[in-house]
């Protein structure tokens, strides 16, 4: 710790002077937020690792904040006059007395969910190639129906320091990293294509041939596997969601409506809801920023608070919102840890950590024979969520029909359709296998925002969902 | 770009041979932007800041690497480029890669597209305040009393940029824009609150539509909106709206780019000259058109910007080819991608294509799904208004359609005299016949 100050001299003196210009014009609290992210890709086409992308953030960036308003100024160049001038920036949102500031700064110490000995960002690059050139091997040895592979290694590392006016000062070292490989395969003239990742806030040894291989052999058989997928029949159906990765449906459709900007604006479906049944009672749902290497997880948030766990639906009950600082207030409780941004060019808002439900009672495979007749559902991507509404739509990158309780053909190319509420409303069983998906490449946008979040999903049957396919149900295809 | 500028940036191109690279391309950009935003008639938010950075592209023979810092103090920059120059000595050699021929640089047109505005200081952020309230009084008049929220705002944007290559090339770059707009929330029935929006934006505020059009049109596309519900599958005609027809487009499109070729994810990979798409439908891109979003003198190669079509009558002429994959295709370049595609647009508004077609679907978003480019599959849910004798009677929600983007095309029956204004793809409405459409 201590690297902004003895990198670019940044100490707790000058920091005093930003808030102070920051609240120079009023306002209830302001923060300033400095950045240093250096980032890494190295990609693999036709056998070679043949190019390499870098990419630096440095910067700050300092807020006002009065009630729910926000004025907000960043700036590239780290010399006190231009940050005086973003701080006068962000001052220029009101125009009443001054506010004080703390006159003295307390480190903030949190438990480190993410600790490494060897960064990746450090790692020299003729140590990663072969964990990339490795997949590229194995997946053409895997399967003769393979004619393209893409492969590739992402790193970075983004530290953070935060000062507060109420006189909290915060430091971090975020790591992030994946591996990822995508595959093209041609037989009878049809082409299919699929795509994974490993990956979280890792250390390097984290990362192996061995690996490289495993993950080879997943994207090979997705991809495979397509070739004999049908398209499920168009309309309403039970649908049972798989372990792990699917829980970015829980994310979408359900978290994203649980955001407390949202629901303070009382734009969210959820905004009368709090305190009211929503779900069964064997349905509980966390946002955790605690889990252990998890890509969502954070020591601390960018508002600096700690990185916490909050129950958002604690047995069909809704019990907690996520909040940033401007929320808390708002609903007059502690801020939950959720105010994070994508860099110091953009202000916090409340976002997801790491989004998942509980596990239950049910064995997995009595849930499947549960559904009788409808689809089984092991990997989404693309969710999309109309925040008013609650109504979603996800694409079906990996599935299966479910026939008379059981697993049987592929599916491919379909889109689900639903709407929070009446999902959670419609979910009848919840299996006992909790899993939490194990990429880095997991993004979530809002507001022209992007911050890295993970989550999970024990199996669990929704009774009811619209899925979109190209037959009509009982029709030919 | 001022002559500092140019000085550091042809100093970057010197310093990055003098640690050993064979050739590099060096660009400099500056971004400068406001953003207000009101809602409950007071700032919500004010931003503004000044971006500046390098982005440097290194060639060692045939091994490469790109690397951007925003960081541009001499010393930094030196001890930036040397380590990107030396990392790049570790990537493995590949001989489609190196900066363009000279001769595909020749040609570039000298013409001002009037990409910047000379009046652009004079939108003061007191101007843009005024802007946000009279966008927020318009739409709140307009919502009544089922307004839950109304967040109106407006940003503006100054950029610029130079290019210079160890080769030769050139190229500077200005630009400006404004946008306003307005998100809002109205309640419905039960739990349900809508939102829609509308934005508009142009290179220069006088080239903007009046406050209150923008204020009333968000509203007005927001309270279309209420009552939506999704109703019985069903196969009939459908009216994708002009500013929407992007997200069906986009994956047309994706069978068309280089990478996607080579890479053998392209559906459309050997149909060059190959009727794909009904006679109706041709695709042309036009770099050159004064003012507009995606116009460019040159492209990301550094290619001089030209006209050209890429589909005509349901035949596709031309791929989106850059330098790098025309190297590995074994063909000529064309350009990496789309400047301003223009659909050519028909003669009748959508109001005259729904009172033709009687009933169908008039699609006015889209939400989520998914299209595959190797091999044209696609699945997206839609958002619009079930239209029946021509007149909208139900707002329609979680539904979807799904088909092959090569029978799909085959479907557009009509096109809409309404090209989008506020964007890069000038798109009318399009109608496609017997879509199915899965509800209930």
């Amino acid at each position: 710790m201590g690297y902004f100050e003895n990198e670019f001299g940044i100490n707790d003196n000058l920091c005093q002077m930003l808030l102070e210009k920051a609240l120079s014009k009023g306002g209830d609290f302001a923060d300033v937020y400095f950045e240093h992210t250096i980032e890494n890709w190295l990609m693999l086409e036709d056998g070679k690792v043949n190019r390499s992308y870098g990419n630096i953030l440095l910067g700050v960036g300092i807020r006002t904040v009065k009630g729910d308003q926000v004025g907000y100024g960043f700036i590239q160049e780290l010399t006190k006059e231009s940050m005086l001038s973003a701080a006068a920036t962000a001052a220029s949102l009101v125009n009443e007395n001054s506010r004080p500031v703390a006159s003295s700064y307390k480190s903030l110490k949190t438990p480190n969910y993410y600790p490494f000995n060897d960064s990746t960002i450090d790692i020299p690059l003729q140590s990663k190639l072969p964990v990339v050139k490795a997949i590229n091997e194995k997946c053409f040895s895997l399967s003769n129906l393979i004619i393209k592979v893409n492969a590739g290694f992402h790193d970075s590392i983004k530290r953070i320091l935060i000062y507060t006016s109420d006189g909290v000062k915060a430091e971090d070292i975020l790591p992030r990293n994946f591996l990822f490989a995508s595959t093209v395969a041609k037989k009878d003239g049809r082409t299919e294509q699929s795509w994974y990742n490993f990956g979280g806030r890792r250390d390097f040894s984290y990362y192996s041939v061995g690996m490289a291989e495993k993950l080879s052999e997943i994207v090979v058989a997705r991809t495979v596997n397509l070739f004999d997928a049908i398209q499920p029949p168009a309309g309403e159906m039970p649908v049972v969601l798989g372990p792990g990765v699917t829980g970015i449906l829980l994310h979408e459709a359900i978290g994203h409506g649980m955001e407390a900007d949202f629901n303070r604006k009382k734009i969210s479906t959820y905004s009368n809801m709090l305190g009211k049944k929503v779900a069964q009672p064997f349905v509980t749902i966390i946002d955790d920023g605690t889990n252990p290497q998890q890509l969502g997880s954070i020591n601390v948030d960018d508002e600096g608070i700690p990185g916490k766990k909050t129950v958002m639906v604690e047995n069909g009950i809704l019990t907690s919102y996520l909040h940033d600082k401007i929320s808390a207030k708002h609903y007059g409780v502690e801020p939950t840890g959720n105010g994070r941004r994508q860099s110091y060019e953009h202000y916090p808002q409340p976002r997801m950590r790491n989004t998942y439900m509980l596990g239950g009672k049910e064995a997995p495979e009595d849930v499947i024979k549960a559904a009788k007749n409808g689809i089984y559902i092991e990997d989404v991507s693309n969710g999309q969520v109309k925040i008013g509404e609650g109504d979603f739509a996800f694409y079906v990158s990996q599935g299966r029909m479910i026939e008379d309780g059981k697993l049987t053909a592929p599916i491919k190319d379909v889109n689900i359709m639903g709407n929070g509420p009446k999902m959670l409303e419609n979910i009848t069983m919840v299996a006992n296998d909790l899993q939490l998906h194990e990429g880095g490449a997991g993004a979530c946008g809002k507001g022209g925002q992007s911050v890295p979040v993970s989550f999970g999903l024990p199996t669990c049957l929704v009774k009811s969902m619209t899925v979109g396919g190209t037959r009509q149900k009982g029709g030919a295809s | 770009m001022n002559r500092e500028i140019y000085d550091l940036c042809r100093w970057v191109i010197d310093t990055a041979k003098k640690y050993g690279a064979t050739d590099s391309k060096a660009r400099m950009s500056r971004r400068k932007f406001v953003e207000i935003r009101y809602r409950d008639r007071k700032p919500e938010v004010v931003k503004e800041a000044t971006t500046r950075g390098l982005n440097l592209d290194i060639y060692i023979g045939g091994k490469f690497s790109s690397q951007s810092t925003p960081d541009l103090r001499k010393d930094a920059l030196e001890d930036f480029i040397k380590k990107a120059v030396d990392n790049t000595h570790f990537i493995e050699d590949d001989q489609a890669r190196s900066l363009p021929d000279q001769k595909y640089y020749a040609g570039r047109i000298d013409k001002n597209l009037q990409l910047a505005d000379p009046e652009h200081n004079e939108l003061t952020p007191e101007k843009q305040h005024e802007i946000a309230k009279t966008i927020e009084n318009s739409c709140l008049e307009k919502t009544g009393d089922k307004v839950i929220s109304v967040e109106a705002g407006t940003n503006k944007s100054e950029w610029e940029e130079l290019i210079l290559t160890s080769n030769g090339f050139e190229g500077t770059t200005k630009t400006t824009d404004c946008w306003a707009g307005a998100s809002v929330t109205v309640a419905d029935e039960g739990d349900r609150r809508p939102n829609g929006y509308f934005w508009a934006g142009a290179r220069s505020l006088a080239d903007m539509p009046s406050l209150d059009y923008i204020g009333e049109e968000a509203a007005r596309r927001t309270l279309d909106l209420l009552g939506g519900k999704k109703i019985k599958t069903v196969t009939l005609p459908v009216i994708v709206e002009n500013r929407v027809v992007g997200n069906l487009l986009n994956g047309f499109l994706s069978g068309l780019y280089g990478g996607n070729i080579q890479q053998k994810r392209s559906f459309l990979a050997n149909k060059k000259g190959e009727q794909v798409a009904a006679n109706l439908f041709t695709i042309i891109d036009d770099p050159l058109i004064e003012k507009a979003f995606g116009s460019r003198l040159y492209d990301g190669d550094g290619f001089p910007a030209k006209q050209r079509t890429i589909v005509k009558n349901g035949t596709i002429e031309n791929f989106f080819i850059d330098w790098y994959y025309s190297r590995k295709l074994n063909c000529e370049p064309t350009t990496g991608g789309t400047s301003n595609l223009i659909i050519p647009p028909g003669d009748k508004s959508p109001e005259m294509l729904m009172k033709d077609l009687g009933r169908g679907i008039l699609i006015t978003g889209f939400i989520g799904g998914n299209s595959n480019s190797a091999t044209g599959d696609f699945s997206i849910g839609i958002i619009g208004k079930l239209f029946e004798n021509g007149v909208p009677v139900q707002s329609v929600a979680e539904m979807n359609i799904a088909d092959n983007h090569l029978n799909f095309w085959n479907k557009l029956a009509a096109i809409g005299n309404d090209p989008w204004k506020y964007g890069d793809w000038l798109t009318p409405s399009l109608v496609f016949s017997d879509v199915m459409v899965a509800g209930i």
